[in-house]
């Protein structure tokens, strides 16, 4: 119903308003605005003078932090396309199993770190660490399909997601009452501080293993959907769920399976979060959470490799540009109005190309 | 017993004891230990240690589909359920709470911040471990008969009794209030609360003896009393002015009676009456859910703050705004509504062909990017930033003060809501309102019948917004200084849940849903902790129960029965969707009957 012909013939019986394509008119406006925006910005932030301008240390420093943030932000969006590709909905407390994982690890990790274990045994400690993550994530999100989503998986779309919404609040205020208010700090262990030289650029050793681990686990879950027999039931019940089941697919078991691997991948990316940012709250889960659905759909929400794309692409816009185009307009502390950028990209992406970059672009799907 | 297998019992007790463990975790015993509702014993506290077993009693004797036959579930072998499922969900919680004791409370703490030494004296009755555990599991199981009781006794003793409990419950609540009422009036508040406390015996007995007695009267004969009044009330226009007056004139002297504590959380409650009126006709008549509402808010409450000559909050002291007027607040109130209403259309029309889900999210974006500019540095010459701003207008008129008299307050905002409802109840039977009802149930079809979407979308989002910023108005006249804390998500989220609280599309909904969700907090301080948890909660609960609401509106939308999943690319098994939803859903056209009040 986007073509124009379909315009052309409301056109015919409406009034003024309907007539005018002014709709597409301000859109045209509004993008020739954002590009002068970014341009003119980035212009004049390139150009300021040599002593107030970034150093190209700083430029790199940026890009890779952005890399590292963005490689985190695209495990949690593929906890979102995973479930949005077989049950169409938006799983809104995907932040908040996320946000969980990191607590079950800090628990460990803040007693490991008494006792010495952590800094002894950096690999191991890392890896149980991670694995403690991923099943308390898992448990989170199992159960929450379970109690919050199952009874209304026939409902309407709004149905779902308002509990979703609620099931977020829920989850971030019984974190508050189970493990405190306060912010705590995440220990790391000592191999993991300070940084590695590699081409020349001194990198953070934390954000190499982000990177590596972020790769790891995006090429198994690749293989897992496109190798294993789980793997093709679940594109078979995000491809028709009804038809799906009438071949014999057991269409529940498929969607439990679906959001404990969205768990899974919450739960490293809730250990590699708090490895990065040193600290765990329950708080933590909104902003990360919103990030990783604004990347989804960025990348196409509903492709594995979408996800992983949107993701990198959103850490790097969040973490260039502030710096780069902000800067250059002289807007003091650009770095707060970070998130703002995360949003802005979210309501961008999904005005101009609903259908995600590697998504097939179409409008009705909204 | 009959149809109920002794595996879903089990299941069921251990439901229970989760839920217990759950309250324990969460704090909610602790906080509550020593709130009393009846006399010095029966505190929220020990209520919810009752809760979790008479809940899942009440859930397991539902009745069951049997061979294509509803059969319930017999009073004796209701009880008896719910008297094993008490046991069993006992049992496991005490034993867990051995288990708590022999680990050793302070090692679960560093996980579990709400286990302490107290939790477990008060979940023993200050006995101890072994001798208290026996009262426990005895309370547990006398959840479980209470539960089974409610599920399956007859219904002339089972609803009597309910209202009577409920009551009950809801007046030991209501304490820091109704005291005051009675004393107000020139009563003796002595016989029915304690000083500063709960309910006394005998005042619970007479509450429940009237509650009650009023529950069985109006279901009388099978409900011909209530039916006589309610056919009364629908066609004699006199009965409906006369309620309606009614209900006027105990609003008007609602303050005077209250004090100004009270009058302060209704003055509170009027505000997210306003939101939640605003937000009923993007979210309940047009069917768009919107969750950047907070946008308007934050609109109304800075714009009326620059309009009425506030000043920004600096490092320093004071500075004045870039953009600012000295304008009467009466003047200016109609310039932010109107304003509003521009930014609602700004805002809609980028979203105009998104539907459903990725709506609601590109509001949320859009509300997020609101208040993140209004807590940045970048904001500060204009509207204060993290700073904020002070000053703003008391709005007096005729020698009243709103900002530092919360009964005065409460009657400007009053006016407002009465305007509101009264253009959202016109709206809601206007050609405008049945253009948007047809909208929302469909809009492929609506469009074919001659209605222009584009123009009642951005209608409703201008008509929204405009009544949102009035909400902005009222708060910031209220608190008088402005600061950016004040706006997040959580506004958003909390207008939405007491419109879907009340019921999406009803007017009485929205008043309702700002009572218990804003009201009850602010009265009793210990829930303020706990406040988004109920609001989470609720939604969760209110989705999965009761998706038409409290008060539901019968010509509402059925945009949560069926959806526009027929516009969609993915919606191929819509039409199966849509039978099953019906089936499904309590409200899919078996609804109350009722007509909004108005």
């Amino acid at each position: 119903m986007a073509t124009a012909t379909d315009e052309q013939v409301r056109g015919a019986h409406l009034g003024f308003l309907d007539r005018f394509p002014w709709r597409r008119i301000v859109l045209i406006i509004l993008s020739i605005a954002i590009l002068a925006v970014v341009a003119i910005g980035a212009y004049k932030t390139l150009t300021l003078p040599a002593d107030e301008r970034y150093t190209a240390t700083t430029w790199k420093n940026f890009i890779v932090l952005g890399l590292a943030q963005g490689a985190i932000i695209g495990l949690i969006a593929l906890g979102y396309t995973l479930v949005y590709g077989i049950l169409r909905m938006i799983n809104f407390a995907h932040g908040e199993v996320f946000m969980f994982g990191a607590f079950g690890a800090f628990f460990f990790a803040d007693a490991w770190e008494q006792s010495g274990f952590l800094d002894s045994n950096p690999i191991l400690s890392m890896g149980l660490l991670l694995v403690i993550a991923m099943l308390t994530s898992m448990g989170i999100a199992v159960l929450l399909e379970r109690i919050a989503y199952r009874p209304l998986r026939n409902s309407p779309r709004l149905v779902p997601l308002i509990t979703a919404i609620g099931a977020s609040l829920f989850l971030q205020n019984t974190a508050r009452g189970f493990f405190g208010a306060q912010s705590r700090g995440f220990g790391v262990p000592a191999a993991l501080e300070g940084t590695w030289t590699i081409f020349g650029i001194p990198v953070d050793r934390i954000q190499v293993v982000v990177l590596v681990t972020v790769v790891v686990a995006v090429t198994c879950l690749t293989l897992f959907v496109s190798r294993t027999t789980t793997g093709k039931s679940m594109r078979a019940v995000a491809a028709d769920s009804e038809i799906a089941s009438l071949m014999g697919i057991r269409v529940d078991r498929v969607i439990v399976t679906t959001f404990a691997i969205g768990g899974l991948l919450a739960g490293i990316a809730a250990v590699l979060f708090s490895l990065t940012f040193e600290t765990v709250s329950f708080t933590m889960g909104f902003r990360p959470g919103i990030a990783a659905f604004t990347a989804a759909v960025l990348g196409g929400i509903g492709s594995i490799s979408g996800a992983a794309l949107g993701g990198v692409l959103l850490g790097l816009l969040t973490s260039l540009g502030p710096a780069l185009i902000l800067t250059g307009y002289g807007i003091p502390s650009s770095f707060q109005l970070k998130d703002a950028f995360t949003f802005l990209v979210l309501v961008l992406v999904l005005i101009f190309r609903p259908g995600g970059l590697l998504g097939s672009g179409e409008a009705e799907k909204v | 017993m009959g149809t109920i297998s002794s595996r879903s019992i089990v299941r069921t007790g251990l439901f229970a004891c989760a839920g217990s463990i759950y309250i324990s975790l969460v704090g909610l015993y602790t906080k509550f230990a020593d709130l009393a509702l009846v006399g010095e014993q029966i505190t929220l506290g020990r209520v919810l240690i009752v809760a979790p077993a008479l809940v899942a009693a009440y859930a397991v004797t539902r009745p069951r589909i049997v061979a294509g036959e509803r059969r319930s579930v017999e009073l004796g072998s209701g009880v008896v359920v719910g008297a094993v499922v008490g046991l069993v969900g006992g049992v496991v919680f005490a034993l867990a709470l051995v288990f708590a004791d022999w680990f050793g409370v302070d090692r679960i703490r560093e996980v579990f911040v709400a286990v302490t030494e107290p939790l477990l004296d008060f979940l023993t009755f200050d006995k101890g471990i072994p001798a208290g555990l026996p009262i426990l599991i005895v309370l547990y199981a006398a959840g479980g008969v209470i539960g089974g009781f409610a599920r399956t006794a007859p219904a002339v003793v089972r609803k009597p009794v309910s209202v009577g409990v409920l009551a009950v419950l809801l007046l030991g609540l209501l304490q820091r209030i109704i005291p005051i009422v009675f004393v107000e009036l020139g009563f003796e508040a002595d016989w029915l609360y304690r000083p500063a406390s709960g309910l006394t015996f005998g005042g619970a007995a007479v509450v429940f003896a009237i509650a009650a007695a009023a529950d069985a009267i109006w279901n009388r004969d099978g409900g011909r009393t209530r039916d006589r009044v309610r056919s009364t009330v629908d066609e004699a226009p006199a009965a409906r002015v006369g309620l309606f007056v009614a209900i006027l004139a105990v609003l008007t002297i609602l303050p005077l009676l209250l004090g100004t504590v009270i009058s302060e959380v209704l003055g509170q409650v009027m505000i997210y009456v306003l939101l939640g009126l605003g937000l009923n006709i993007v979210v309940g008549y047009a069917g768009l859910l919107d969750l950047g509402y907070v946008a308007f808010f934050a609109f109304g409450t800075y714009t009326t703050a620059l309009l009425t000559g506030a000043f920004l909050n600096t490092t320093t002291g004071a500075a004045e705004p870039v953009l600012s007027a000295d304008l009467n607040f009466y003047v200016a109130v109609w310039i932010v509504a109107l304003l509003a209403a521009g930014v609602g259309l700004l805002i809609g029309a980028p979203v105009l062909r998104l539907r459903g889900d990725y709506l609601a999210i590109v509001t949320l974006g859009l509300g997020e990017i609101v208040t993140v500019i209004t807590a940045s540095k970048w904001a500060q010459p204009l509207i204060g930033g993290p700073q904020g701003m002070r000053g703003v207008t008391k709005a007096e008129l005729f020698g009243f003060n709103f900002q530092d008299n919360p009964q005065h307050f409460y009657y400007l905002a009053l006016a407002f809501v009465v305007l509101a409802a009264f253009v959202s109840w016109r709206l809601s039977t206007s050609r405008i309102g049945r253009a948007w009802n047809a909208m929302r149930e469909d809009e492929q079809v609506a469009d074919a019948m001659g209605i222009s979407t584009t123009r009642f979308k951005l209608l409703a989002f201008a008509l929204g917004g405009a009544i949102g910023s009035l909400g902005g108005a009222l708060f910031a006249v209220s608190i008088g200084s402005v600061t950016p804390a004040s706006f997040g998500i959580l506004v958003s989220i909390t207008a939405l849940a007491v419109v879907v609280l009340g019921g999406l599309g009803s007017i009485p909904g929205v008043v309702v849903g700002a009572l218990v969700l804003i009201g009850l907090p602010g009265l009793l301080r210990e829930f303020e902790e706990y406040r988004e948890l109920i609001y989470g909660g609720a939604l969760v609960a209110i989705m999965i129960l009761r998706p038409q609401g409290l008060i539901p509106n019968v010509r509402r939308s059925r945009e949560l029965e069926e959806e526009e999943v027929t516009q969609d690319a993915w919606g191929k098994e819509a039409s199966g969707e849509r039978e099953a939803a019906a089936a499904v859903l309590p409200g899919g056209g078996l609804g109350v009957e009722r007509e909004d009040i108005g």
